[in-house]
């Protein structure tokens, strides 16, 4: 499908060097719908939705708070450990929504599958499906991410 | 999921609307000179054609903003009394029915074309930007540096301890465009010529990369400001200062402020990090607890590192007030460092009695 106006702005604003050093898309050439339809495909295909998943992470991230910045065992499963740093991000989709700059780190001690999101990584997933471009430093693969969060 | 099917179903309609009105602009767009007159005052003559945000800035008057006039951040808001045309779609999501009606707009999203009538909060006259020079850069550990600013034009400035400045930082390698961020000045008023600021390293972080990578001796930048309301109330009750990371710029500059005047209030300072690696300035506010009248510094580490041979306090902050509150009801808490750190703060400070309004805090 042809990039629409609207969309074009986002991707403009995802773009390295705008909001943030990498910007969101990575390598990544197709269009935003795309990236995020394949997501939703695949998450789909797994048996969960973007929302499940966006409020597990909110849950782990929630409860890792309770250590302050030091690593904490939730759950008997997942090792959590936030770095929590002032400010907050913008989210390039067109609403108001500031996110606390932060790195969430987790390795899950059962299958040792370790990965790292930040609060806007939350955002994107939980409300616009957004998993991030293939390449992004950031991105977050729906399968590998289902296996540590779940 | 719901953005994804308005961007397909907008996608043909805007497309040939948009090119229509690119067109138009292109060939028509010469709106000459306007006038935008601010809260019944103030009339500033501009060309015609950009937009408010830029506008006023031109003309030194300094709205906030978070993204540059992206239309991302929201905290661009001004009322528009006349002449600012219908809202943009760009700003409904940031303005609440109430905004709405009493005709609160994003400045950066409304294009001067016409004389403009708006209403802005009268401390905004306050807010300057200044041309300053880098003249000093000091590591205080592995990932915070001290960075002075000389100021040039204007080449000085009045704030309170404790206030912040937007750091404009140029364009390079990583950044397509000036950006912007917020930074606490960690110097005292007193030096109304030169500001210190105390800058953490985030990673892959747009500003701080510049700054810890790229910034150097003789740089110059824009800083505006100053911004906040983070500052110490004349009072005399006791003061808790808590500060973790880069949260010790505003405190420094409260504290030296205090020493310079012998403020006799009772303050305890708790400074939280994790190991050894991770304090600094240490012996300068050792220093204070013998010059200054009443003032303990107390910094606790989170998690030593075995051959820091730590002899002090350790683990998390909050336990430790009730060892130091005097009176709770006269007391006030000024605190500085990330959310998490402020809401763990805020809630033990409050279960202790120190009332809800004397805990200060920059939000954000
Ligand atoms: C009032 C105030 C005072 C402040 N004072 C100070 C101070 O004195 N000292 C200080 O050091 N700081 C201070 N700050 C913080 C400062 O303004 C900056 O926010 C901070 O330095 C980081 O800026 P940055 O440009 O380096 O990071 P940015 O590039 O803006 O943000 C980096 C963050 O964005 C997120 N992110 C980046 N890329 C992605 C991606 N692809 N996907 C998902 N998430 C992503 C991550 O959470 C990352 O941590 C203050 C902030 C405020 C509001
Ligand atoms: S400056 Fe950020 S929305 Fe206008
Ligand atoms: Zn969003």
């Amino acid at each position: 499908m042809k990039l629409g106006p609207e969309e074009k702005r986002i991707m403009d604003k995802m773009q390295p060097g705008i909001l943030t050093v990498d910007g969101f898309l990575g390598n990544d050439n197709r269009n935003l719908h795309d990236i995020i339809q394949e997501d939703a495909e695949k998450v789909e295909a797994l048996g969960y939705t973007a929302e499940d998943i966006g409020k597990r992470m909110q849950y782990l991230t929630e409860r890792s708070k309770e250590a302050y910045e030091e690593p904490i065992l939730i759950d008997q499963k997942y090792l959590v450990q936030q770095d929590i740093w002032r400010g907050k991000v913008v989210c390039p989709f067109p609403h108001k929504g500031l996110y606390v700059k932060a790195d969430i780190h987790l390795k899950n001690i059962e299958n040792g599958i370790e990965i790292s999101w930040t609060p806007l990584n939350i955002h994107f997933i939980e409300e616009h499906g957004f998993f991030e471009g293939k390449g992004s430093k950031h991105r977050l693969d729906p399968e590998t991410l289902i296996k540590a969060i779940y | 999921m719901e953005i994804l099917y308005n961007i397909i179903t907008a996608t043909v309609i805007s497309g040939s609307l948009s090119i229509i009105l690119v067109v138009a602009e292109y060939f028509f767009a010469n709106y000459g000179d306007c006038k935008i007159t601010v809260n019944d005052k103030k009339e500033l003559v501009v060309k015609g054609g950009g937009n408010l945000l830029n506008a006023l800035a031109e003309n030194k008057i300094f709205i906030p903003s978070a993204c540059g006039g992206r239309g991302s951040c929201g905290f661009c808001k001004v009322k528009a009394l006349d002449g600012a045309g219908p809202v943009l779609p760009t700003e409904k999501p940031y303005l609440s029915a109430k905004e709405l009606n009493n005709n609160v707009r994003l400045s950066c999203q409304i294009k001067v074309r016409q004389d403009i009538k708006i209403e802005i909060p009268e401390e905004l006259f306050n807010i300057k930007k200044f041309k300053a020079k880098v003249i000093e850069v000091i590591d205080y550990t592995y990932d915070i540096k001290g960075i002075t600013f000389q100021l040039l034009d204007p080449d000085t400035v009045d704030f309170k301890a404790g206030q912040y400045m937007q750091l404009e930082t140029p364009k390079y390698e990583k950044s397509k465009q000036v950006i912007s961020r917020a930074y606490s000045i960690s110097s005292i008023p007193d030096n109304k010529n030169a500001l210190q600021f105390i800058i953490r390293r985030v990673p892959d972080g747009l500003c701080t990369t510049w700054v810890h990578d790229y910034l150097k001796m003789g740089d110059i930048v824009n800083l505006v400001g100053p911004f906040g309301d983070f500052y110490i109330r004349d009072t005399d009750t006791d003061i808790i200062y808590v500060a973790g990371g880069s949260g010790k710029a505003p405190i420094k500059s409260m504290v030296e402020h205090a020493a310079k005047y012998q403020n006799p209030r009772k303050m305890t300072y708790f400074f939280g990090a994790r190991a050894m690696k991770d304090l600094y300035l240490t012996e300068e506010f050792q220093e204070y607890e013998k010059t200054m009248p009443d003032f303990t510094y107390v910094p606790v580490l989170s998690s030593p590192d075995p051959e820091d041979d730590w002899k002090g306090k350790t683990g998390f902050i909050p336990p430790y007030f009730k060892d130091y509150i005097r009176d709770p009801l006269k007391t006030e808490a000024y605190l500085c460092g990330s959310p998490g750190m402020i809401a763990a703060v805020e809630k033990e400070l409050t279960k202790l009695g120190v009332p809800n309004d004397k805990i200060y805090f920059d939000s954000f």
